[in-house]
């Protein structure tokens, strides 16, 4: 049965931010903020990056903010200024990747102020954005979502979360189920899946890990992986995607969110994050980890895989 | 010359046409979305949903190959790959922006070099366009110069009956030697009525004014305010109907391979990157500013027309929200 979710709170939360948002770039504590505002669509928004005290009234929260803002932090958005501080708005999910890039040397935590949105989710999509928050549309990720609250962030609203009703866990199901195919089945699966892609790297372009300044699928001096949008080409473009980014995925789910042809990535994403979680009891979270699980050694490592 | 008919004979129309082993492509559900896609049986077509991605791939495919190459010692051997084995194709149920793309497309692949690729396949192809009845806020057709019934484009154009069936009208040689070749599923229209039409709630653009502004504002503070939020993928390139830029690749192994030619899209970072590693668009909003440049003037300046119909496709995709109706709004107003 679909249940309404109550986001009353995002109007206070918007309150807020706008105030807050004021404040910082009156004040010079940072010269930009980076959040989301409306666009023409009902329902739609879009990122914006502020640095006029007078724009603050510009930002806002809803439940169509389903960005990750945090990929304008890193060194591949060359064009977002990165001088002196910038503030910046991010959900408990959007939090995480700030976490793993202060973990990989990215960024420094006093080059940015965070504002940290109490978060009762985001749509699954913005394809018809003029659509109520429910049960139903609600995004997969925000489902089984433990993080709602931001923790370590240098400004939250102060606005009390509204309860969550119940709602079944989509991915871990999913995941259940594709482990209990058989290997061939799963090939097919995926084969299938990735046989839809066109090669529009808006999974990898929305990625806050993939800030590689040249991703080795663009390398063609020589090339590494084929580059035309065919099954083998494919495979191997998410196959390097896939262990990439193992470990280091919060799952902010963008990648799956934005890619065009519905391919379910964060599956993927999922399964190698509980991979990670078993063989080194590693998990992204909002403790900054000083190594990943795959770049540090540990004579307890698991080792039974080499045989 | 107009006919009529029913949506019993449409299928039984299409199933001939299969059966006689003529290819016929429309809107179909594949997965969880609706694609223009070889149909296996009349049943398939999906009439109530634009798909996903525009009818341009029926001639311009995602990826195809050129030709393929072998070594044998000393000797290379190539072959190309022969354009004239195109199937003779069907495509049915095309949406008008798409349809009214195919004219666009035709200026720039039979201009200086013809590409025998894309002709061959259109020349191949029949275009059966069929009326919008229902539009989201994302379509615009009707501010771009064109609307839900528009036939731009289409050799034949259906629109639904009240009463079920289609008015069929033709446009073009193509489409009246369809309606002979098959008369015996069409009948003389009776006069019923057809479906309204949808009504996209945009007002149209003095693209004359829009195109005025570009014209003098290549450097422009807007063009950041715009688009420093591009996440620069191919996306919106990828699902437009009008969007034709491609790279050429070799592919395989130093024995055997193929070229291949496949979609490329103005967003990407080495699109214009030189072997030099010089990049003369090497922000964002410099790409950014590329699309619509390419849209509303260039291609306007060389073909006198504009490089959008108004699906609306790349707004409803595009990760970051920009919305290429609310920028010519945005930009018409300056
Ligand atoms: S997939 Fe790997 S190489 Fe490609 S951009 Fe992401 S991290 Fe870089
Ligand atoms: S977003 Fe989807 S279609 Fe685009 S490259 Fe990624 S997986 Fe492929
Ligand atoms: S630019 Fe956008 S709206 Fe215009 S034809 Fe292309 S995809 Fe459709
Ligand atoms: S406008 Fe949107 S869809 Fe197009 S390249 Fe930029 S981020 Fe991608």
């Amino acid at each position: 049965m679909t249940q309404p979710i109550d986001i009353s709170g995002y109007t206070r939360i918007t309150e807020s931010i706008r105030t807050e948002a004021k404040r910082i770039l009156s004040d010079g504590t940072v010269s930009a903020v980076i959040g989301y505002t409306h666009v023409r669509r009902k329902g739609s928004t879009q990122p914006i990056l502020i640095t006029n005290p007078d724009d603050s009234e510009k930002l806002f929260f809803s439940e169509g903010c389903l960005n990750n803002l945090v990929v304008y932090l890193t060194k591949s958005k060359k064009d977002v200024p990165k001088t002196g501080k910038i503030g910046i708005v991010v959900k408990g999910c959007d939090l995480k990747a700030v976490v793993g890039l202060l973990g990989e040397s990215q960024l420094k935590r006093e080059d940015i102020y965070l504002i940290g949105v109490p978060c009762n989710g985001v749509l699954g999509s913005l394809i018809n954005p003029a659509t109520e928050l429910n049960t139903k549309t609600i995004a997969a990720k925000c489902r089984e979502c433990t993080d709602r609250m931001p923790v370590g962030a240098d400004f939250v609203p102060p606005v009390e979360l509204a309860a969550m009703p119940q709602m079944e866990a989509t991915y871990s199901d999913k995941i259940a189920k594709l482990e209990a195919m058989t290997p061939s089945e799963r090939w097919e699966f995926w084969k299938e899946q990735f046989s839809k892609c066109i090669k529009c790297y808006a999974c990898r372009q929305v990625c806050a890990f993939c800030y590689c300044e040249q991703c080795v699928c663009d390398r063609n001096r020589p090339q590494m992986v084929e580059q035309s949008p065919r099954p083998s080409g494919n495979f191997s473009w998410h196959l390097v995607r896939a262990i990439h980014l193992a470990g280091r995925c919060v799952g902010c789910a963008e990648c799956e969110r934005v890619c065009p042809m519905d391919i379910p990535l964060n599956l993927l994403n999922r399964k190698m994050a509980m991979e990670m979680k078993e063989l080194f009891n590693s998990e992204a979270g909002f403790e900054v980890r000083e190594k990943g699980p795959l770049n540090s050694y540990d004579e307890h490592d698991d080792e039974s895989f080499i045989r | 010359m107009q006919k009529q008919i029913t949506e019993a004979n449409l299928r039984l129309l299409i199933d001939s046409l299969l059966l006689k082993g003529q290819r016929v492509v429309g809107p179909r559900q594949s997965g969880a979305m609706v694609l223009y896609e070889p149909l296996s049986s009349a049943s398939d077509l999906v009439f109530n949903e634009q798909p996903r991605r525009s009818a341009k791939e029926a001639f311009f495919p995602i990826c195809e190959d050129l030709l393929e190459y072998r070594k044998n010692g000393q000797q290379i051997d190539l072959e190309d790959i022969e354009p004239s084995r195109f199937p003779e194709t069907v495509l049915i149920g095309v949406r008008p922006c798409d349809a009214a793309a195919m004219p666009v497309l035709d200026s720039v692949f039979s201009w200086d070099y013809k590409d025998q690729f894309y002709l061959e396949r259109r020349s191949r192809t029949i275009i059966i366009g069929l009326a919008c009845t229902s539009a989201d806020d994302a379509c615009f057709c009707t501010a771009v110069g064109l609307s839900p019934g528009d036939s731009k484009g289409s050799d034949l154009m259906f629109s639904h009956l009240v009463n079920g069936g289609f008015l069929v009208e033709s446009h073009t040689d193509k489409g009246a030697l369809f309606l002979e070749s098959w008369k015996d599923r069409f009948t003389e229209p009776d006069g019923s009525k057809t479906l309204p039409l949808a009504q996209p709630e945009a007002t149209p653009f003095d693209l004359k004014k829009i195109k005025g502004w570009l014209d003098d504002h290549f450097e422009d503070p807007a063009w950041d305010s715009i688009a420093t939020r591009c996440v620069g993928c191919g996306a919106c390139a990828f699902v437009c109907p009008a969007c034709h830029c491609f790279d050429i690749i070799d592919e395989g192994t130093e024995k055997s391979g193929k070229r291949r030619k496949f979609w490329d899209a103005c967003g990407f970072s080495k699109f214009t990157n030189h072997a030099s590693g010089h990049n003369p668009r090497d922000l964002q909003p410099k790409r950014y500013r590329n699309r619509i440049m390419h849209k509303f003037k260039y291609y306007d300046d060389k073909f006198g027309q504009n490089l959008c119909t108004g699906c609306g496709r790349c707004i409803r995709v595009c990760p970051v929200g920009i919305d290429i109706a609310g920028i010519l709004e945005e930009i018409e107003k300056k």
